[in-house]
C-alpha cells in the first residue's frame, strides 16, 4: 500500500472483540486539511475506530500511518506527540484539576522543564511555566472559558466540558484534530455555534478534522467528505450530497422498505 | 525545657522520620500508584547504614572473599573506620550512607517498578506488599544482615536522640519543599493527570510508564535515606523494621491526613505517631476509672482502626485538602 498521499491512512483496519468485528477490513485516507466526517448508526465501530487511530485499542490487523509514518501498534502517548489530538465522546477530563491546569497537562510535550531544573525553579524553567500558563489562558479565551480558568474541571457544566476537552486537545497544537461527537448534549443554539466554531479554529491552527457526530445537519453543513461506516463496515465514501444519496446509506439509517 | 525535651525528644525525632516516610509513600500515590513499597526500601536504607557503620561487610578473621572483592571490601573498611569507643560517628558519614542508601534504593526502584507498575490498583498494592515481604525473609536470613538478631550497636553521631534533629529536620523540610514544589510543576502535573485519568493523560502526549517509573523511584530514594538516618537513631536495625505493619501504618497517615496535597501525609504522620503518647497522657489523668485508663494505654489498635473507619467515613479525602488552602488563601497567582 503506498503511504504517501493523505495525512491519515487507514489500511484494511481490522479489530475484533472475541467474537464481534467491531471494526472490519476499513480502508480510507483523511486528506490535510479537510474536515473529515466519520457516522453511522449506533454501535457501526465508530469510537473503536477513533481509539485504533489513537493508539488506545491496538488493532486486530491493518495498517496507520500518519504523516507517512507507520503508527501501526504505536502508543498513545506516541502517536500524540507525532500531532494527534481527541476528544472523547464521554468526556475524559481530568476532574480534580483546575481548567488552566488540564490544558497545561497537554502542553507537556511542547516543554521541557525536567524534575530537578522544575523543582528548583531555575530561570528556564521558570519562563516555560510562564509562557505555557499564557498559552493556555489564551486557549481558554478562545473557548469562553477564560473568567473560570482556576475553577475544577469537574465543576463545568456538561457543554463547557466539551469546550475545554477541545482547548486541551488544541494544546498539543496538533496536526489532526480528531472529535468524538462534539456536538452531544449540547442545545440547537450551542450547535449551530458549534460548526462555526470548528471551522474556525481549523483555518487558525490550519488542522485537519477528523469528527464523529450524529447529528446530521451539521455533518452535512460541516464536512468535506463523510465515511459511513454499519456494523463495523465502510458502506459508503464521498462528499456530503453523495453520500446522502447512497441507497446503502438510506437502508442503514431508515431500515430495509420491505 | 530541658525535661521536656529528655522526656519527648525521641517522640519528636520519630515524628519527623515518619512525616519522611508517609511523603515517601506520598510520591507515587500522586501518580495513582498505590504503592506500599516505601517500608521495604526504608529497611534496605537501614541496613546499608548499618553494615557500612558497624562493618558487618568485613570477613570473619581468616576467610576471605574472591579476590576484587576482597580489596573492594577492605577499601571500604578505611572509608568507614571502626569508631572508637566513647566516641561520636562522624555525621559527613552518616550523610555519605543516607546518599548511597538513597542511590541504592532508588537503582532497585526502577528495577523492581518497571515490571511491577504494569499493574493497577490492588494488584500493585499486592505486589509491593510482596517485595516488602521479599526484603524481609532476604534480611532474616543473611549473614551480614544479621539474621534473625540484626545489626545492634549501631554508632551514636550525637550523644542524645534530641539531637539528631539537625538532620532530621533539614531533611523533612527539604523533602517536603520538593514535593510542594513538584505539585506546582510540569512533571508534577504529568504525574497528577496520570492520577485523574491514565488514558487521557496518554492521549495527551504524556508517558506512562515512564512517569509512574519515575514517582516510585523518587518516593524509594526518600525511604532509603530516611532509613539510613532510622538506623543510626533507632541503634539497632533488625528484620522487624519496615514490614506489612509500617506499611500500612504509613498509608494511615496518608490518607487520614490527605492524599491530594503535600501537606496532608505530613499532619497525618504527626498525629498518627504522636497519638499513643497522648492516649497515654490520657491514661494517666486522675480519677478517671480504671478501666478507660487500661483501654486508653492498651487498646492504641483498636483506636486506630476506629480512626481509619470514621475517618474515611467523615473525611474521605483526608483532613487537609487542597480546597483548605484556597479559601484561605483567596488569590491564586501562585498556581
Amino acid at each position: 500500500m503506498s503511504d504517501t498521499n493523505g495525512l491519515l491512512r487507514i489500511g484494511s483496519l481490522t479489530r475484533a472483540f472475541g467474537g464481534l468485528v467491531a471494526v472490519n477490513n476499513v480502508s480510507f485516507a483523511v486528506n490535510e486539511g479537510e474536515i473529515f466526517g466519520l457516522i453511522g448508526p449506533n454501535g457501526a465501530g465508530k469510537t473503536t475506530l477513533f481509539n485504533l487511530v489513537t493508539g488506545l485499542t491496538p488493532p486486530t490487523s491493518g495498517e496507520l500511518y500518519f504523516k507517512g509514518r507507520n503508527i501501526t501498534g504505536s502508543r498513545p502517548h506516541q502517536i500524540a506527540k507525532l500531532g494527534m489530538g481527541r476528544t472523547f465522546q464521554n468526556i475524559r477530563l481530568f476532574p480534580n484539576l483546575t481548567a488552566l491546569e488540564n490544558v497545561m497537562v497537554a502542553q507537556h510535550i511542547h516543554t521541557r522543564s525536567g524534575v530537578l531544573s522544575g523543582v528548583l525553579g531555575l530561570p528556564r524553567d521558570r519562563r516555560e511555566e510562564r509562557e505555557a500558563r499564557e498559552k493556555a489562558q489564551g486557549l481558554l479565551e478562545m473557548v469562553n472559558l477564560a473568567d473560570r480558568a482556576q475553577v475544577q474541571a469537574r465543576n463545568f457544566p456538561y457543554g463547557d466540558q466539551r469546550r475545554l476537552e477541545i482547548a486541551r486537545a488544541l494544546a498539543l497544537q496538533p496536526k489532526l484534530l480528531l472529535l468524538d461527537e462534539p456536538a452531544a448534549g449540547m442545545n440547537p443554539n450551542e450547535k449551530a455555534g458549534l460548526s462555526t466554531f470548528i471551522r474556525e479554529v481549523k483555518e487558525k491552527f490550519s488542522l485537519t478534522v477528523l469528527l464523529i457526530e450524529h447529528h446530521v445537519p451539521t455533518v452535512m453543513g460541516l464536512c468535506d467528505r463523510i465515511a459511513v461506516l454499519n456494523f463495523g463496515q465502510l458502506i459508503a465514501l464521498g462528499n456530503p450530497a453523495e453520500v446522502q444519496s447512497n441507497p446503502a446509506v438510506i437502508e442503514a439509517y431508515l431500515g430495509d422498505e420491505s | 525545657m530541658n525535661d521536656f525535651i529528655n522526656t519527648y525528644g525521641f517522640l519528636i525525632i520519630s515524628l519527623v522520620l515518619q512525616a519522611i516516610l508517609a511523603l515517601s509513600m506520598y510520591l507515587p500515590l500522586m501518580a495513582g500508584q498505590l504503592s506500599l513499597a516505601t517500608p521495604g526500601f526504608y529497611a534496605i536504607g537501614g541496613y546499608v547504614a548499618a553494615i557500612l557503620s558497624v562493618r558487618t561487610f568485613l570477613p570473619a578473621s581468616g576467610t576471605t572473599f574472591p579476590e576484587p572483592l576482597q580489596s573492594f571490601v577492605l577499601w571500604l573498611g578505611t572509608v568507614f573506620p571502626a569508631t572508637p569507643q566513647g566516641q561520636a560517628f562522624p555525621v559527613s558519614l552518616l550523610l555519605v550512607e543516607m546518599l548511597i542508601a538513597g542511590v541504592l534504593c532508588g537503582l532497585l526502584a526502577i528495577i523492581v517498578g518497571l515490571p511491577a507498575l504494569r499493574l493497577r490498583g490492588i494488584y500493585l498494592a499486592l505486589a509491593t506488599i510482596a517485595f516488602v515481604e521479599i526484603v524481609r525473609v532476604v534480611s532474616l536470613n543473611l549473614p551480614i544482615t544479621g539474621g534473625s538478631i540484626g545489626i545492634f550497636g549501631i554508632p551514636q553521631p550525637y550523644p542524645t536522640k534530641f539531637e539528631f534533629a539537625w538532620i532530621a529536620v533539614p531533611f523533612l523540610v527539604i523533602v517536603a519543599l520538593f514535593v510542594y514544589r513538584l505539585e506546582r510543576v510540569r512533571v508534577g502535573r504529568a504525574l497528577v493527570s496520570l492520577r485523574e485519568d491514565e488514558l487521557a493523560a496518554a492521549a495527551m502526549g504524556i508517558n506512562p510508564t515512564y512517569h509512574k517509573v519515575l514517582a516510585f523511584t523518587l518516593g524509594a530514594v526518600i525511604a532509603g535515606a530516611c532509613g539510613a538516618l532510622s538506623a543510626h537513631f533507632i541503634n539497632t536495625w533488625n528484620a522487624r523494621q519496615g514490614t506489612f505493619d509500617a506499611s500500612i501504618l504509613i498509608l494511615a497517615y496518608v490518607i487520614i491526613g490527605g492524599s491530594r496535597t503535600w501537606l496532608g501525609p505530613i499532619v497525618g504522620a504527626f498525629l498518627l505517631t504522636a497519638l499513643p503518647e497522648v492516649l497515654r497522657g490520657a491514661a494517666d489523668v486522675q480519677g478517671i476509672p480504671t478501666f478507660l485508663a487500661q483501654f486508653l494505654k492498651d487498646g492504641r489498635l483498636i483506636i486506630f482502626g476506629l480512626l481509619i473507619a470514621f475517618s474515611t467515613l467523615f473525611f474521605p479525602q483526608g483532613l487537609i485538602t487542597p480546597n483548605l488552602f484556597k479559601r484561605r488563601g483567596g488569590s491564586e497567582g501562585e498556581r
